[in-house]
């Protein structure tokens, strides 16, 4: 669905680039996710993919169409959420909705259902000026959807909201994952990156580091741990050992032995600990992102 | 394709009319024209108007009739009454002796009493000479200059609107940053041009067609005018697109537009004011094509002939414009 070899783009035309020397395929039907710090290159990689900005160097197709001849019908086939909302403030949601839809020559979703699946229902007919920060994601969110897309450009889909609207919206894209929907996926957001991805990407300062499943990245590079809770001497004591190092599982036997466990839990390293293992940089959420 | 371009310009239309400035282009033009309109004086203005009894002699209301409006009514009461209501109307009321009584309420017209006795004294001597002499010449002026010029002033200076129209639309898009969602949907970009166009080009055309109707211009060929209006919108319409892109706020956007109040009231005043040897320094301006055409089109002068050479020079100046300015619009439609 998306090949891209030897990305390269800068803003100002010289050698100081946003992006360097990308190359990425994303299978039909798998979420991809470009985990990246604020100013990685994540939004200039999905602005090439999606026509906003131009190609400079290298070469790609996506949903096959040649990124050096794009054409406008590309555009029926893929949808693109926004990181930053945008949508028509003195309309309402319906008719922001009912607006977007005629721009394209297939067949679309009802708005009132889109609504109703991000919880704006009830303030249809509600000018999208008079939405809260959350509100306007959400119908952001709903209007790339419009058009089924089979490929899904999201932009921090779930920054900004309430755990429960960000697990609403979760739920919406693993649904649409299990449909067939190929979804490239851009966030600073590792726990979102590891629920929803099939691959994932490290970008730093514009080059793509790695990429890799989440399962075998955390096979690569994490170590299995068990965390355990225990009593000794009428006081709690925790202690995290490796599975891996012949001594710790040692210690871990004794302690199961002593019976005097509180809690036990087996830990395998997050995608943020291999991200700055990998990269040496933190995946620090920047609001200007 | 149809459908996205209307979709477009139903979207501007139904935003647009949400807030105050839209209704307000849409409507000021047409109070300044009206407003023209009573500073105008009209042909009715010099008309005398009277009113007399049913019971006058058929002939002297036949005579009077050649110099003004004759309104018969029941008797003397009726009169005194008709005569104090607010337009100039005078009341002439035979007498028993033959005289004629003149009743006027005061505030009439300055001279206007005047021009009833002169006809009184004239029907009731009928061979007295005038202790003047009379000359008559033609200035060649058939209508008022105020409504002359002020017409084609108007029908010139509304394609800005239009062109504001376009450029409040496009500042609403940068506003909400709503040019991304744009440039990702299947939507082309001349469709989307000429969605966002559509009310610039139309509108400064039934300004047009208004503000002759409220002049009273109802002869004219309005297929000229629409013409004219339509080509001058064009250049308008440019300078809408090439302000409305690079523009997020709509005060500041208005006041950039305003950027063409310059060369429209240039040509305008030059066009009226300049001996027709400085004329040529006006050439460069579209305005002053779409006046001059519009000039003739007022008089009913106007020959197809000179129409569509006006409008060419205005589109070859226009497309220059576009040249210069295309590639900032596309750079600015890009988000």
């Amino acid at each position: 669905m998306i090949d891209v070899r030897n990305l390269s783009y800068s803003y100002s035309h010289n050698k100081s680039y946003a992006i360097r020397d990308i190359s990425f395929e994303v299978g039909e039907g798998e979420v991809f996710a470009l985990l990246g710090p604020s100013g990685a290159g994540k939004s200039t990689t999905q602005g090439i993919l999606t026509g906003l900005l131009p190609i400079q160097t290298g070469e790609g197709e996506v949903a096959g169409f040649d990124l050096r001849h794009m054409s406008r019908d590309l555009f029926n086939s893929i949808g693109v959420s926004f990181e930053q909302s945008n949508v028509y403030g003195k309309l309402t949601a319906l008719e922001n909705l009912a607006f977007y839809r005629k721009l394209f020559d297939v067949e679309t979703e009802d708005p009132m259902e889109l609504l109703k699946m991000v919880g704006l229902d009830h303030v249809a007919n509600k000018r999208a000026g008079d939405y809260s920060k959350g509100m306007k994601h959400r119908l952001t969110f709903a209007r790339s959807m419009i058009n089924k897309p089979k490929l899904w450009f999201l932009d921090e889909p779930t920054t900004g909201l309430d755990p429960t609207i960000a697990g609403q919206i979760k739920d919406i894209v693993l649904k649409r994952k299990q449909e067939g929907t190929t979804i490239l996926l851009t966030t600073h957001n590792m726990f979102l990156a590891d629920q929803l991805s099939d691959k994932v990407g490290f970008i730093v300062d514009g080059e793509l580091k790695l990429i890799d499943t989440p399962r075998n990245l955390k096979l690569k590079y994490g170590q299995r741990l068990v965390q355990v809770d225990y009593y000794q001497d009428g006081e709690l004591v925790s202690e995290t050992l490796s599975l891996a190092e012949a001594g710790e599982k040692h210690r871990l036997s004794e302690i199961v032995a002593a019976g005097n466990i509180e809690t036990m839990h087996s830990r395998e390293a997050t995608l943020e600990e291999i991200f700055i293992k990998v990269t040496g940089r933190e995946l620090v959420y920047n609001e200007a992102d | 394709m149809l459908r996205r371009i209307l979709a477009v310009t139903m979207r501007d239309l139904r935003s647009g009319m949400r807030d105050a400035m839209i209704p307000y282009i849409l409507i000021a033009p047409l109070l300044v024209a009206v407003l023209f309109k009573l500073f105008v004086p009209g042909v009715g203005s010099t008309v005398i108007n009277v009113a007399m009894p049913e019971t006058a002699e058929p002939a002297f209301a036949e005579y009077v009739e050649r110099y003004g409006e004759v309104e018969l009514l029941e008797d003397r009461d009726a009169i005194v009454k008709r005569v104090q209501a607010m337009d100039d109307l005078f009341g002439i009321v035979p007498k028993a002796d033959g005289g004629y009584e003149l009743i006027a309420a005061g505030d009439e017209l300055t001279g206007t009493v005047e021009m009833v006795q002169s006809v009184l004294s004239s029907w009731q001597n009928p061979d007295l000479e005038p202790p003047v002499e009379l000359k008559i010449s033609d200035m060649g002026w058939e209508l008022s200059p105020l409504a002359r010029f002020g017409t084609n002033f108007l029908v010139v200076f509304m394609s800005v609107f239009g062109g504001m129209i376009v450029m409040l639309n496009l500042v609403e898009e940068k506003q909400y940053n709503t040019m991304a969602a744009i440039n990702v949907s299947a939507i082309r970009r001349w469709e989307y041009v000429l969605g966002k166009a559509l009310p610039g080009l139309i509108l400064p055309i039934l300004h047009a067609f208004a503000v002759l109707v409220i002049m009273g211009f109802t002869e004219v060929d309005y297929l000229q005018v629409a013409v004219v209006a339509f080509a001058i919108a064009l250049i308008s319409m440019i300078i809408g697109f090439v302000v409305g892109v690079y523009q997020s706020e709509p005060i500041g956007a208005v006041a950039s537009m305003k950027i063409l109040f310059l060369p429209i009231m240039a040509s305008v005043f030059g066009a009226i004011f300049l001996p027709e040897k400085w004329q040529p320094v006006l050439y460069w301006s579209p305005f002053y094509w779409a006046y001059r055409s519009v000039d003739d089109i007022v008089l009913q002068q106007a020959a197809w002939s000179d129409i569509w050479l006006h409008n060419l020079i205005i589109i070859a100046i226009t497309a220059l414009v576009f040249a210069l300015m295309h590639k900032r619009i596309k750079q600015g439609m890009r988000a």
